[in-house]
């Protein structure tokens, strides 16, 4: 037996089977279907070979991880040459202009990385420059204006009617030539708002070169042609004068808001409040109005009037200053008494003006500024303005030519007619039978939708501009950014369709060469260029007028065509006006001009009818506005016109009068006229903000009016909600909050007669009479519950000084803190929650009759007294406070937060950490101030978007990004613009020089054209703000509470005690 | 043993042994519930389950969701914690407080009245998580270290003594009641048969023994705790009342609040206490352990702090006259008759004025009338708090921000939610918990038991 045991397989091999013995060195008996798995022949018979392949995976696995590997592609390119001037990080400001037909002024754009984001007036240069105090004044619309450049409803391109989506210029240029062409032999009308800018004049010149039929009408949306009809009756010039207010002693306006909305509302203002400083001779203002105005508001002696009796009123004051008081109304006469004998004792220092569009009245005025000889003084007629050239007449003209067929052609600017015309439903039938109508508007809005064409114009801060605003004053545009979409200035086209290829900034170039080669310039023509664009102006000298102007007009017909303002026998009398926020309508669509609240009712989002409580009671209708207390609607009918609004009661307005705003309304068939004018409202449904009344306004004698005499409110009984943001009247008479005096009593020197500092009793002997008693007391000041934070003197202290003198109420502070700091837009239906955000209110108080001092005369109980209290007086007073976070140096807010997110810096500002914030809101209740905001929602969400501009791409560019946007559920308020003090310090730093007084504001205070807000270092003892500080008027707010702010209020003082003489 | 004068009324009526006391409380554990409580738990577990509903719309949408206001920054949401925090009194009070003055009454409500403290301070604890903006980071108000720095919490914030106060008071209460539950537990272990269940309870009871040491121990932790525990009961919402009182709002700022706010916690800690064993007493038959005099005896304190309430009211009226502070004055004035004289009213109705029938013995021995009070009571005592906070608040300083707060369905719903909440652990609690303490109440019978009074009265005759 052989030891070696054999093992096999299968029986082939026992059996050594050749067959099997084959097949051994095959692993598979069987042949693999390889070919049919791979499929393809190819495969197999490549020469691929293994250590390829393994080459080959080591590649691919190498290139997809590395590829997986890579940074995100961020879209930003460096700089190759860092441009010179642009530092990221570091803010660029622009000297530019602001002109919308409404209001002028010259402005400084801060951009930031190549976006415009702040507006503010321009310190340095251009007429509404306030020299005393190196400000530029400017109101919340101005400053508001850079929002509207990143409105995503704004036209992409050019679009013709019908059509979706945007044309090229080529093809848009084709059709207007042809156009335009076809329209030989009919009129041809370039329709357009006040044009004050030469090289616009010149370009319309060109376009007439090649279109000679073409005229050119000009239409103000609120016309002013009254006042400068009457200027050409009156003096053979019709042109709206130049005001200087700075040299008035007593002013008396009849119903003209110049503080708001009348004439140069950029240059009355801070002329007006250089003249309400106490420490300077005084101005006295006399103020007649049937609706409370924004100039009422501020005035020392405010006579309500029926709009009716406004006319009345003027010829009454003639009457007085000429002596010749016959035919005038003995009541009037009576009111008017006390202006009259003021004026009179400041011959050639005072100035009357009217805000009537009424060519009679205005003739009249003319007469009594004339009799007092304020011409050539107070109201220039030389260097006259070139503002508010609209002629109604001609656009009354205009509208009938095109029903009547013979207009061919129709290019119209700047203005929106078919919105605001008293005539509008005439104005569309006629524009319908226009041949070729085209519009410049950037939004396919209530005119320009209707039109053939629309080839958008740039927004001003994408635009060069020229500007002649008064006679030796001009003034430049320029862009701060290129333009954000395929839109075309529309100077541009009108020198395009002229056959002109320039660019329009050569073309202003040109032009200001041919004009002012001549004006004795500093070197070249390129310097003065360079200097004009760097500065925004350009003043040429003008030869001082020799020949005053003489009175030429007819009294007798003025007073006749005056006596047609005051007929009427309605049971209420109307008067239209345009809002602080809104102004005329064109930016209506801004959300922080819609959320900014009316000076006078907080009102939001809105417009309504102005009423006297009185008559509010009388028709039974809602008196308290809330959350949950809407506003009861009427409708208002005014001839055949009738509109349902809801029911404000405004103390002030006179009795039998009602007052709607101007502007609200727009988009009314679904036109996309921007981001806020239309929203959703508490139904649901999107809709104008407000309601258009210009149906309201009429023509009379060819004139537009904006009063009616004969008007009918009936109650709807239905109600409104109303978003309001102070919804109590009065201040309670609580001292402390408020403190205001009379001229006499501030000049008598005492301070605690006018300014009574608050004291405690105590145990010691203060007076040194040698007995404790009650007279023992010190000022509450000197008590500290806690230990001081070392800020007296050690470093910086940084406060404000807020003159209640100096602040008019117009908000420009408010619009200015949101675009600083980026303060979220909540929509009305957050506001009438009160939960608006911002960080900056301007409380306004009417003035209540009953007083502690009367009610203990009267032996009134407290409860009666208090109840009596809420109650404003029938032709109150109004005080304006703007009231910020107060930084106290015991601020209340820091002791409560658990968290310590909100701290005191050792240079005197309360804090806010929102990172650190956990949202328990104890710091808002207890902060006797109410200063602080809490983020209800995450504001950056589609539910706010519709109004928020950090919603959107577009809107997000307006941020500042030195600021943080908040998230929600933390609180935040008035940081006193720390990233500005910071920016400010570190300058001073690098320059190696202590921070000079006025190099750092707050946006408030720089937004503040009146120099009412003042910024600055409290240990500075040669700061302008420490000298407010100690002075006799400062005082602080709630200071018997003993939380010591960093910011200081100036007492009110009204010029009002010999005009109560007078009065009397 | 100790004995009790006969003048004293019995505190367990009829004939009890000490099994009948094991069998009445262990019965309905063992056995199945009845119909009732499924039909008010369901009840209870839906309006809970609408209240957690509320809670997550809360934390998706914002505190947006209230009606608060820049105005009225706390309204619904800090009333409720206070109203819960004052609820939650009774229990401490009568199990530590009560323990210490050696109060025998207490021993068949503490049980129940310890447990409702526990509820009602974590249907109050909610609120202040709630209330805050971000309440993902509501940890930041504990003194943790942390990655920020030297980042701490503020140690002068009212808030923060608040986060200490409550949750100290929370984990005493909670031992405080659990080592009072260990014995009774094993008590539950020893009779029932259900292997479960047995199980479940031998671990609760923690191996208890019930010999004499234990027993010593017992006791002596008990004292151990009512001592720790009887500051709290005052320090807690002294504490609470600081949030108001150390504030600079008029109407707040006023130093009678801890006293004044302590005794308004008792006032509706023993009326939410009646409300619910009125109701139980019946449903479990418990009448011969929780008897009419039980009833009057909490009637008393009713009577007593609502007095104190009382005077508390009248004293910050008088106090606002004789300052002489404008702002105080006119906080006050505006309380009565402002825009929210009613809920001043109603407060004053409830909590002062209604009482006072307690004076009647019939009436406080008149079990419907007690519940209906008890009612009012709490009611009142929302309101007390809804008027410190909102009526403050809504006209503070400056009259320019002067406002009205309105409550949204949210509001409400979160409040409401609560209350399901509560009542959904209460009523737990009343299935698988011994809702009296058996073991004590085991060690009055001989004393104060209606039979055993009555027969040391008969050998005491003879």
């Amino acid at each position: 037996m052989s030891s070696t045991k054999r093992y096999w397989k299968d029986l082939g091999e026992l059996h050594q089977d050749p067959a099997s013995l084959e097949g051994r060195g095959n692993e598979f008996p069987q042949d693999l279907a390889i070919d049919q798995v791979l499929g393809d022949a190819s495969i197999t018979g490549a020469s691929t070979g293994r250590r390829d392949f393994l080459k080959f995976l080591g590649f691919s696995l190498g290139a997809a991880s590395l590829a997986a590997c890579e940074t995100p592609v961020i879209k930003s390119i460096p700089y190759v040459n860092k441009p010179e001037d642009i530092t990221p990080g570091v803010a660029n400001w622009y000297a530019s202009t602001f002109y919308d037909g409404d209001d002028y002024a010259s402005i400084l754009v801060k951009t930031r990385e190549g976006r415009p984001i702040h507006v503010k007036g321009n310190p340095r240069f251009g007429i509404n420059r306030n020299p005393a105090l190196a400000k530029g004044s400017i109101n919340a619309r101005m400053n508001s204006s850079v929002l509207s450049l990143y409105d995503s409803a704004r036209l992409t391109g050019p679009v013709a009617k019908g059509s979706e989506t945007p044309a090229t210029w080529a093809d848009a240029d084709k059709a207007i030539a042809a156009g335009l062409a076809a329209a030989a032999g009919k009129r041809m009308v370039l329709l357009s708002n006040t044009i004050i800018s030469p090289s616009t004049q010149a370009a319309i010149t060109a376009l007439k070169g090649k279109y000679p039929t073409l005229e050119h009408v000009q239409y103000d949306t609120i016309s002013y042609s009254g006042v400068t009809n009457a200027n050409l009756k009156s003096f053979g010039k019709r042109v709206f004068p130049s005001y200087d207010f700075t040299k008035a002693d007593v002013i008396v306006s009849v119903d003209a808001d110049f503080l708001s909305s009348w004439g140069s509302t950029s240059e009355t203002t801070w002329q007006y409040a250089s003249r309400r400083n106490p420490d300077m001779p005084m101005n006295r203002h006399f103020q007649f109005e049937a609706r409370m105005s924004l100039t009422g508001a501020n005035a020392d002696v405010r006579v309500p009037v029926k709009v009716s009796e406004l006319a009345k009123a003027v010829v009454a004051l003639h009457g007085h200053i000429s002596g010749n008081p016959a035919g005038a109304d003995a009541a009037m006469l009576k009111a008017t008494e006390g202006a009259a004998k003021a004026l009179m004792a400041a011959k050639g220092r005072s100035v009357v003006v009217a805000g009537s569009n009424n060519e009679g009245v205005q003739v009249l005025v003319n007469s009594i500024n004339s009799m007092l000889g304020n011409y050539g003084s107070t109201i220039d007629l030389d260097a006259h303005t070139h503002f508010k050239q609209g002629d109604d007449a001609a656009v009354a003209q205009l509208v009938k030519d095109m029903n009547a067929g013979t207009v061919g052609a129709l290019l119209i600017a700047g203005v929106n007619p078919a919105y605001s015309l008293p005539n509008a439903a005439e104005f569309k039938s006629g524009l319908a039978k226009v041949g070729m109508s085209v519009s410049f508007s950037g939004y396919a809005d209530e005119t320009a939708s209707l039109c053939s064409w629309i080839t958008p114009d740039h927004h001003y801060l994408e635009s060069w501009n020229d500007f002649h605003p008064k006679v030796g004053q001009y003034a430049l545009g320029q862009p701060a950014i290129r333009p954000l979409f395929d839109t075309r200035q529309w100077q541009e086209s009108l020198l395009t369709w002229s056959g002109s290829t320039t660019s329009y900034h050569d073309h202003i170039r040109s032009v200001w060469e041919a004009n002012l080669g001549s004006r004795g310039l500093v070197g070249s023509f390129g310097d003065t260029w360079n200097m004009a664009v760097h500065d925004g102006v350009l003043t040429a000298p003008v030869a001082p007028s020799t020949a005053p102007a003489v009175f030429a007009g007819d009294v007798a017909a003025a007073t006749a065509a005056a006596a047609k303002a005051s007929s009427g026998a309605g049971s209420f009398e109307l008067s239209l006006y345009t809002t602080e926020a809104i102004g005329s309508g064109q930016h209506a669509n801004n959300p922080w001009l819609q959320e900014m609240p009316d000076p006078l009712t907080k009102i939001t989002w809105d417009n309504y009818v102005c009423m006297s409580p009185a008559d509010v009671k009388e028709l039974g209708l809602n008196m308290y506005l809330g959350e949950k207390a809407p506003a009861s609607v009427v409708v208002v009918k005014v001839g055949d016109r009738e509109i349902s609004l809801p029911v404000v009661p405004t103390p002030g307005q006179k009795q039998g009068t009602i007052a709607i705003a101007l502007g609200y309304g727009r988009g009314e068939n679904g036109e996309q006229v921007g981001r806020a004018a239309c929203v959703t409202n508490h139904n649901g449904e999107l809709k104008p903000v407000g309601r258009n009344v210009y149906p309201f306004t009429s023509l009379v004698d060819g004139l537009v009016s904006y009063e009616a005499l004969n008007v009918t409110v009936t109650p709807s009984g239905t109600t409104y909600p109303v978003a309001i943001t102070q919804t109590h009247l009065t201040d309670m008479d609580r001292h402390s909050v408020v403190k205001e005096t009379s001229i006499a009593t501030y000049k008598a020197g005492d301070k605690s007669a006018y300014n009574h500092a608050h004291e405690l009793g105590v145990h010691e002997d203060v007076n040194g009479d040698g007995v404790i008693d009650a007279r023992d007391r010190k000022p509450v000041a000197e008590f500290d519950l806690w230990q001081e934070h070392p800020v007296e003197g050690v470093g910086h202290r940084w406060g404000l000084s807020i003159d209640l003198n100096g602040c008019i109420g117009c908000g420009a502070c408010i619009t200015a803190c949101n675009s600083e700091n980026n303060i979220p837009v909540v929509g009305k239906d957050e506001v009438r929650r009160s939960r608006e955000m911002h960080w900056l209110r301007v409380d306004r108080y009417f003035s209540s009759d009953m007083t502690k001092e009367r009610a203990k005369e009267e032996g009134l109980g407290k409860i009666d007294m208090y109840l009596q209290m809420e109650v404003p007086e029938e032709s109150p007073t109004v005080m304006f406070m703007p009231v910020m976070c107060q930084h106290c140096n015991h601020a209340p807010c820091e002791t409560v937060c658990p968290v310590a997110a909100t701290t005191h810096s050792l240079e005197g500002l309360n804090q806010m950490a929102y990172n650190r914030c956990i949202g328990t809101r104890y710091c808002a209740n207890n902060c006797p101030y109410k200063v602080r905001r809490f983020n209800w929602f995450n504001y950056v969400t589609e539910k706010f978007g519709e109004v928020n501009p950090a919603w959107d791409d577009l809107g997000r560019m307006v941020l500042n990004p030195d600021v943080v946007v908040r998230g929600r559920g933390v609180i935040e308020k008035c940081s006193m613009c720390v990233q500005q003090i910071q920016a400010g310090k570190l300058a001073a730093k690098k320059a190696g020089t202590p921070v000079k007084d006025g190099s750092i504001e707050t946006a408030c205070s720089a937004a503040c054209g009146t120099g009412a807000i003042v910024f600055g270092d409290l240990n500075d003892k040669k700061s302008m703000v420490r000298g407010l500080a100690d002075s006799d008027r400062s005082y602080h707010m709630l200071e018997e509470i003993g939380v010591k702010p960093n910011v200081n209020y100036l007492v009110k003082v009204r010029n009002t005690e010999e005009a109560a003489a007078h009065h009397a | 043993m100790h004995s009790e004068a006969a003048i004293r009324e019995p505190l367990i009526l009829g004939h009890k042994t000490y099994h009948d006391i094991t069998q009445d409380i262990v019965g309905p554990i063992e056995n199945k519930a009845p119909r009732g409580w499924y039909v008010l738990i369901t009840i209870a577990a839906l309006i809970a389950l609408y209240g957690v509903g509320c809670i997550f719309w809360l934390l998706s949408k914002g505190i947006g969701v209230w009606g608060l206001n820049k105005t009225v920054d706390w309204a619904w949401d800090i009333t409720n914690f206070v109203w819960w925090v004052g609820i939650g009194h009774a229990g401490t009070l009568i199990s530590a407080v009560l323990l210490l003055f050696r109060q025998k009454w207490r021993m068949a409500v503490n049980r129940s009245a310890e447990a409702m403290t526990i509820f009602a301070v974590i249907m109050a604890a909610m609120f202040p998580l709630l209330h805050m903006g971000r309440l993902w980071l509501g940890y930041w108000v504990f003194p943790l270290p942390n990655q920020f720095g030297s980042l701490w919490v503020n140690f002068n914030s009212p808030l923060l003594w608040d986060v200490f106060a409550i949750s100290t008071y929370f984990s005493v209460s909670l031992v405080f009641w659990y080592i009072g539950l260990i014995p009774d537990f094993a008590t539950i272990r020893d009779k029932v048969t259900k292997p479960g269940m047995k199980k479940v309870y031998g671990i609760l009871s923690f191996g208890w023994s019930g010999n004499a040491k234990a027993w010593t121990r017992f006791e002596e932790v008990s004292l151990v705790l009512a001592g720790v525990a009887t500051p709290l009961v005052f320090s807690v919402h002294s504490v609470v009342s600081f949030d108001f009182a150390t504030s600079v709002i008029p109407g707040w700022h006023t130093t009678i609040f801890p006293p004044y706010f302590v005794s308004g916690a008792v006032f509706s800690g023993f009326a939410m206490v009646q409300t619910l064993l009125l109701v139980m007493r019946k449903v479990m038959h418990l009448e011969n352990y929780i008897t009419v005099k039980h009833v009057e005896y909490m009637n008393i304190v009713i009577i007593v702090t609502g007095s104190i309430v009382g005077v508390a009211y009248i004293t910050e009226l008088f106090i606002s006259w004789y300052s002489g502070v404008e702002y105080e004055s006119y906080a006050f004035i505006n309380r009565a008759t402002g825009p929210y004289w009613w809920s001043y009213w109603a407060m004053m109705t409830c909590n002062v004025v209604s009482p006072q029938v307690f004076w009647f013995r019939n009436l406080r021995r008149n079990l419907a009338f007690t519940f209906f009070m008890s009612i009012i009571v709490n009611i009142g005592m929302w309101f007390e708090r809804f008027v410190i906070i909102v009526t403050s608040l809504h006209r503070d300083y400056l009259p320019s921000s002067w406002n009205m707060f309105h409550p949204t369905w949210a509001d409400a719903g979160l409040f409401l939610g609560t209350i399901g909440i509560f009542f959904t652990l209460y009523l737990l609690f009343a299935r698988y918990f011994p809702v009296l303490a058996l073991n004590e109440v085991k060690s009055i019978l001989k004393v104060s038991g209606e039979s055993y009074k009555k027969e040391a009265a008969k050998h005491h005759h003879h």
